[in-house]
């Protein structure tokens, strides 16, 4: 019976963010600090022509400036990484824009300043002559022959496609009785973590060795990043408390790394630069806007042979992220459905917009998106219930473990359960009948149900599906580490080898880690920040891909487990005793039925570190233990094969989604009157932790279906630079969502842990969709695209579309 | 994020600041609450070298009764206003409107005399005042005057108020047995609204209109009286008929705006929408 | 040029002298050192830079310093006392009404502000309450859920 994993405990992190002593990177100050702004483009699209310092240089409080020029001179362009791989002529990507800007907000360049005004008024000084060229906002007219290309060695806008296909698609579309087909798209937005970019660059010329402070994700990228560009081999990274990361902090921002220290370099000082809210919404990446056609080949039962879907993806102004929107789509291919034969094409098209990077769930809400929307149009076509229609092509409990047709192995999950539940909460069939009358009544309500699956723990070689030509895989699995310490007075110190960015990583931890060693929760704490120089990192380190409940659940389990080990030979040792009969409760290391044979964490420690006497020879002094942790039920299909097939990711968390809602036939608001969610994150390990990231992913999903988004005009520039723009929601817009947890516990995780930190932001933009043009079925609508803004709502309802496309 | 530089002074007297704002009239901007004049200051679109601090001239605060008039000193919060027991009975309008003004922390530093000097196009204090006929103080090198608000919003952020002229007071009417309401489209809360309704209606014992009064913002460059639908309200019983065919005529030689929150269709529809609620509003409660 | 200015902050008198341009949540977190206050968006739209003004929750970042002259002010780090979390701050860990931690500030401050004046809420007034207080984790729920924890606890006493 656990005692710690699957009980409540009390917050390590709360403490210190109620009292404001959370330890972000803005809150350093180091000596001789000097502030940074930087440079931009505020054209989406043009030929840089000249780029004049010399008034910056002048300023009396200017230390350094940072041209096109300096990054030439002084950098190297980013290999480029495994989502540019498939690019049919490589392309240089410096940290900076060097003579040509693509979009606004593009970074050319940099000012570091004795203060931040100064920096600011300093960089009003810098002269920079244009040439503005046509901007490119839209999919279908970017790949036009007419439209200005972005890259001139690509001559194209469509700078990759690609296919895959698994099963027999031609067969499944043969043999189907009809074909269901959508076009369907989806919107640019993203979760615009509230504290922006902050780095801090300090370079000791002398030892030649560069520290960065960052507020990062994946400190593999800021490492690389900077060996790569800079050249440098002695590259330190830290990592404190992060504001929210989202996947926004991982990849752009290793071109402003890259750029603050060269300012650190030039200056000789240390440099902080603080992103501005503006800067973040125009420049920081967006999740890309898909433009999606599908077909689905379904029989007259409601079964579905097949699916093919064609998308293009507007990847915004830059070639090292074009495919994983694309290749994410991997991890949930099937999603939760047996359908034998898929036919999935990319198309990466560049614009003038913000690059992508892989916000919240990266290309598998897109996955989602598409079938839960086909699922509701098969059930259409057939005239069957959206629920029936899904039911009829889960797979089932007891198929599990089971080998999806790319690959993947989901490990456990009653699908067909989680849906039962969910329709009896919301008693479905008395809600319908209760809608019905409603209907009658005039008022527009619906509701929509969906499910989806949600992967965990990143294969980082999952893209060598796409990419047949790339030989050796720069990663493939993932490796991740920990340490844990037993201190001199009895307590635990945890170094995780991830950095977070507020998913109570530390209080997790410590609730395993106190559950394997016999210790308590309250005795552990976690050293943060992350340091590259001390942590215990791979390349699964990374606070991204769901990847926590895997790799560093995996590593704490790993060193709690080594740790026990030793402690329990040196216990034995001294107590003159069996290791095997000892056992551990509340830090204590006892003799069972003999109460005068027990030792002390507190005594052990003590002995460990200084009393050598005491220690058996074969043992190591000292009480800590590190481990690395590779998932050990990777293959097959760790590294894909001919046949393409892959582990994308490697566990499987599953939720059924039901929105409930009602539409203001006047205005077109959609008011959500419930939305719950019965849930499978597999062994759950803290209640709130989860619940708490169950209900941030909904509403966000839930947020983006309803109208947050970047909008940009015609000409490419960004309309939506301010939270309130944006239209990110307050607790006055948000609804309440309800969690209900039937976990069915992974067989291949030391815990029976699942993910559960993206889940809810995948089906939910589809569960809205769905109970919208339910709640519109007397008027004919169809809802095929993200967002449904109020005067969306409205003009689909009154058949009025917008004569004129404004926004983008 | 950070402002150009200015010169910071707060003067203690009006006529220290109307004389220092003579003395600057070229680049000069008064600080009130902050909370509109902050964000473009931050964001480099007003660059002022001078900046005249009005917070600290006594008696700028005050909410006082003056026979069938109050009197609103500029430097009165919107959460002031929002919690006055005086206003709630005798202008309810008023906090009426001042509850629906962005979020608690701006309502406790923004003020009714900044908000109507800055004339925001979508600021609900614009289409407020005009409801209600006010009339704003304007104080200035040769002395104080007091202006019809229907004469003082010009046109998008932009009033008769000259570089040397404080706008020190409101004065609103004792609206006593009318019905009033204020009716606001914001898609976020904290943000703008993309239709504010303020309505004032006279109706005598038999239940007709006698008086009708709205005011409109956020649809064109600045707040304004509806012509044709305050005539086609007054005189007759507001019956769900009537205030339609008045509704309809909401935005009658109105150019209506298009941002990202609307195109001008949607936001005309949407103004006719909100002319309806705010007077069924205020003639139900 | 710089002004002088005396603020009295979480209970202690400040002499400092500061450039009129500076905001009071930079000055309150660069010159005084209180970092807890946070800065999201500089334009006075997230409420992470919520403090305590004469009593009353305002945006720090929507302030200049040089405003703050005779005026006092009370921070998160002002709350707690010896390092005994208040009735909010309590609730809040309690209930996990956090995950980064960027807004917590903010939120608790006007939420302390809140049941200051209206110590029995209801979930629309805490919404309402709330809605100058973004925060991109959380979704709000288990920060309502604190609020109401902490009104419940301090009506209990």
């Amino acid at each position: 019976m656990a005692k710690f994993v699957g009980s409540k405990t009390r917050s390590q992190e709360g403490p210190r963010h109620v009292t404001g002593r959370g330890l972000y990177t803005d809150d350093f100050q180091l000596p001789g600090m000097l502030q940074a702004m930087i440079l931009r483009s505020p054209h989406a699209h043009a030929k840089i022509l000249s780029v004049d310092p010399s008034e910056a240089v002048k300023h009396p409080n200017v230390f350094a400036v940072v041209t096109p020029d300096d990054v030439k001179k002084m950098t190297k362009p980013f290999k480029p990484g495994r989502y540019a791989a498939g690019l049919k002529r490589p392309i240089d990507e410096y940290a900076g824009a060097i003579d040509r800007a693509r979009y606004v907000g593009e970074p050319l360049g940099a000012v570091a300043a004795r203060d931040r005004g100064t920096a600011e008024d300093a960089l009003e000084l810098i002269q920079v002559e244009y040439d503005p060229l046509r901007a490119n906002v839209d999919v279908r007219e970017a790949i036009k022959p007419s439209a200005a290309a972005l890259f001139d060695e690509l001559g194209t806008n469509l700078a990759w496609t690609g296919s895959l296909q698994y099963g027999d698609i031609d067969a499944a579309f043969k043999s189907a009785d009809r074909v269901v087909k959508e076009s369907l798209k989806i919107h640019r937005y993203s979760s615009t973590p509230l504290e922006p970019f902050v780095i801090i660059a300090s370079y000791d010329a002398a030892s030649k060795r560069l520290t960065v402070w960052v507020t990062a994700q994946v400190p593999e990228v800021i490492y690389d990043g900077l060996r790569e560009a800079l050249g440098l081999q002695d590259i330190r990274v830290i990592i404190p408390d992060v504001g929210g990361g989202f996947g926004q902090k991982i990849h752009l921002i290793r071109k402003y790394v890259v750029l603050v220290s060269l300012l650190a370099i030039k200056s000789g000082r240390p440099v902080k630069w603080v992103e501005d809210r503006s800067e973040h919404m125009m420049a920081g990446g967006h999740a890309c806007n898909q433009e999606v056609e599908a077909e689905a080949a379904v029989k007259n039962d409601g079964t579905v042979l097949g699916l093919k879907f064609k998308e293009y993806d507007d990847v915004g102004g830059t070639i090292s992220t074009l495919t994983i929107h694309f290749t994410n789509k991997l991890n949930n291919l099937s999603n939760t459905y047996k359908t034998p034969a898929i036919y999935m094409e990319g198309n990466a098209v560049v614009t003038n917009k913000c690059p992508v990077i892989p916000n919240r769930g990266i290309g598998k809400p897109g996955m989602c998106w598409i079938w839960e929307r086909m699922m509701d149009r098969v059930a259409q076509a057939l005239n069957m219930s959206p629920v029936e229609v899904r039911r009829k092509n889960l797979i089932q409990a007891n198929e599990m473990p089971y080998q999806t047709i790319s690959g993947n192995v989901y490990d456990s999950g009653d699908y067909p359960g989680l849906l039962k539940t969910l329709l009896e909460k919301i008693s479905y069939e008395k809600l319908l009948e209760e809608q019905t009358q409603a209907r009658a009544q005039g008022k527009l309500v619906g509701v929509g149900v969906v499910i989806g699956v949600e992967p965990g723990g990143r294969n980082a070689a999952r893209d060598m599906a796409i990419f047949p030509e790339m030989q050796n895989p720069p990663g493939s699995g993932g490796v991740n580490g920990a340490k844990i310490k037993l201190e001199k007075n009895g307590t635990l110190t945890l170094h995780l080898g991830s950095p977070n960015c507020g998913q109570a990583h530390e209080t997790t931890t410590a609730q395993v880690a106190a559950e394997v060693l016999g210790s308590t929760p309250d005795k552990f704490s976690t050293s943060i920040p992350f340091d590259s120089d001390l942590s215990a990192w791979g390349v699964a380190a990374a606070n991204s891909g769901n990847n926590f409940h895997l790799y560093d659940i995996g590593a704490v389990h790993g060193a709690a487990s080594k740790l026990r080990e030793k402690i329990l030979k040196l216990a034995a040792f001294n107590l003159k005793a069996d290791a095997a009969e000892l056992t551990i409760e509340d830090s204590v290391v006892k003799v069972p039925g003999n109460t005068a044979k027990q030792i002390t964490f507190a005594e052990l420690g003590r002995i460990a570190y200084n009393n050598q006497h005491l220690i058996p020879a074969d043992l190591e002094a000292g009480l800590e233990a590190t481990f690395y942790y590779t998932f050990p039920h990777a293959n097959p299909n760790i590294v894909p094969g001919a046949d393409r097939k892959v582990r994308a990711q490697f566990t499987f968390s599953a939720g059924a989604h039901a929105a409930i809602v009602e539409v203001d036939k006047n205005t077109g608001s959609v008011h959500v009157k419930r939305y719950i969610i019965v849930g499978d994150n597999g062994t759950i390990i803290n209640p709130d932790v989860v619940n708490g990231q169950v209900y941030g992913s909904a509403a966000h999903g839930i947020a983006v279906a309803l109208g947050e988004g970047f909008m940009y005009s015609p000409e490419g520039q960004p309309l939506t630079i301010t939270y309130l723009d944006y239209g990110k929601c307050s607790t006055a817009e948000t609804p309440n969502v309800e969690v209900v947890h039937q976990p069915s516990p992974s067989p291949f995780t030391p815990l029976g842990q699942k993910a559960a930190g993206e889940g809810a932001a995948i089906p939910s933009p589809a569960a809205i969709a769905s109970a919208v043009e339910d709640a519109l079925r007397d008027y004919n609508v169809k809802v095929t695209d993200l967002p449904l803004t109020p005067e969306a709502v409205w003009r689909l309802l009154n058949h009025n579309p917008e004569k004129e496309r404004r926004i983008f | 994020m950070i402002p150009g530089s200015f010169e910071y002074y707060a003067p203690r007297s009006l006529s220290d600041a109307v004389k220092f704002l003579a003395e600057h009239r070229d680049d000069v901007k008064i600080l009130s609450g902050g909370q509109s004049l902050l964000p473009l200051m931050k964001m480099r679109l007003s660059k002022p070298a001078y900046i005249v601090d009005i917070g600290r001239i006594p008696d700028l605060d005050k909410i006082t009764e003056q026979g069938s008039s109050l009197v609103i000193g500029a430097l009165v919060t919107h959460e002031q206003i929002e919690h006055s027991a005086l206003l709630k009975q005798k202008c309810p309008l008023l906090p009426q409107t001042a509850t629906t003004i962005a979020d608690v922390q701006v309502r406790n530093r923004g003020t009714l005399g900044g908000s109507v000097a800055h004339a925001d196009p979508a600021g609900d204090w614009p289409a407020a005042v005009l409801a209600l006929d006010a009339e704003v103080q304007i104080a200035g090198p040769s002395g104080q005057r007091w202006l019809k608000c229907s004469d003082f919003f010009l046109g998008l952020l932009m009033s008769v108020l000259e570089p040397d002229e404080i706008v020190t007071a409101v004065r609103v009417p004792v609206t006593g047995g009318d019905k009033t309401a204020y009716q606001k489209a914001a898609p976020r809360s904290s943000g703008f609204a993309v239709v504010g309704v303020a309505a004032r209606f006279a109706v005598d014992a038999a239940g007709v209109c006698t008086r009708a009064a709205i005011g409109i913002t956020g649809v064109t460059d600045k707040a304004y009286r509806p012509q044709r639908t305050e005539e086609l309200l007054t005189g007759k019983k507001l019956d769900a008929n009537v205030i339609q065919q008045a509704a309809a005529e909401a935005t009658r030689n109105i150019d209506v705006i298009e941002d990202i929150n609307g195109s001008s269709e949607y936001r005309g529809h949407l103004t006719q929408v909100y002319v309806t609620r705010a007077i069924e509003a205020a003639l139900h409660g | 040029m710089k002004q002088k200015i005396r603020v009295t902050i979480n209970g202690r008198l400040y002499e400092e002298e500061v450039e009129p341009r500076i905001l009071l949540a930079h000055f309150l977190r660069e010159q005084i050192g209180l970092t807890g206050t946070h800065v999201g968006c500089v334009i006075g739209e997230c409420g992470a830079c919520s403090i305590l003004l004469d009593g009353k929750v305002v945006k720090s970042c929507l302030h200049f310093a040089v405003q703050a002259d005779g005026r006092e002010i009370t921070t998160i780090e002002g709350l707690a006392k010896d390092g005994e979390l208040n009735p909010v701050q309590e609730a809040f860990v309690k209930n996990y009404a956090f995950q980064c931690g960027y807004c917590t500030p903010g939120m608790v401050m006007t939420s302390h502000a809140l049941l200051k004046t209206n110590p029995d809420p209801s979930e629309e007034e805490i919404r309402k309450a709330l809605a100058g207080n973004l925060c991109m984790c959380t979704g709000y729920v288990q920060i309502v859920n604190a609020v109401k924890d902490a009104a419940k606890g301090m009506k209990n006493g």
